[in-house]
């Protein structure tokens, strides 16, 4: 049981990883390492935050702090984005924008049958639930930013 | 859209990189445009024409215009 939840944790940071490598490959002229070691940050508070709510830690106060920790994080991993989309030029901007119209409707409507599918047929939460599917948003982003790369190479 | 970036970036023997920096731009953006991947937004083409001293039209070809 301990091993499938830490494998699942392991999964899901993998997924992390190669999205935020593929990030640095493509946008090293204007962000260097910073996104990749923000966004490696980032992964690590969430699976540390993860594997702690995942034991019987108390009191429940512990806990909601413990949910929380990984958001100051990802909030300067945001910015340093967004800094570096600041100083993208038009191109570049235009493949992020390229990149977030691929994956945002896409997400929306896998986010949408996964509501609907779970009304037609319980689905089980250790497989189906947000904390899963959350990982899937960058994982579309990235493919927009592969697909558009392509398109302007 | 058709130009000739490509035409007048050899006359002065500049590499794209080159171009790319005198215009503030990417090498990746420089491509695009030689290329018809990516039409210029009109502040990066005014600032094409004044690096090459000439009018936008005589380097971007609007190939709709009658």
């Amino acid at each position: 049981m301990v091993e499938s939840k830490i494998a699942e944790v392991l999964k899901d940071t993998k997924h992390v990883i190669d999205g935020a490598m593929e990030a640095v490959g493509q946008t090293k002229r204007v962000y260097g390492a910073r996104l990749l070691m923000r966004g490696l940050l980032w992964a690590a508070m969430y699976v540390v935050a993860r594997g702690l709510l995942e034991t019987a830690i108390e009191p429940q106060s512990l806990r909601i702090a413990i949910a929380i920790l990984p958001v100051p994080f990802f909030v300067w991993w945001l910015w340093t984005w967004m800094k570096g989309v600041g100083q993208m030029d038009e191109l570049e901007r235009r493949i992020e924008l390229e990149a977030l119209a691929f994956a945002f409707p896409i997400a929306v409507v896998l986010l949408m049958t996964l509501g609907l599918l779970d009304l037609a047929t319980p689905l089980n939460s250790d497989d189906w639930s947000m904390r899963h599917m959350w990982a899937m948003m960058p994982a579309l982003y990235y493919m927009g930013l592969w697909r558009a790369q392509r398109r302007y190479r | 859209m058709k130009n000739r970036l490509k035409v007048l970036r050899a006359e002065r023997d500049w590499s794209q990189a080159d171009l790319a920096g005198q215009l503030g731009v990417s090498r990746q953006t420089i491509n695009a445009i030689e290329t018809e991947k990516y039409d210029p937004s009109l502040p990066l083409a005014l600032k094409i024409g004044r690096l090459f001293g000439q009018c936008v039209e005589k380097i971007f070809l609007d190939t709709d215009g009658k």
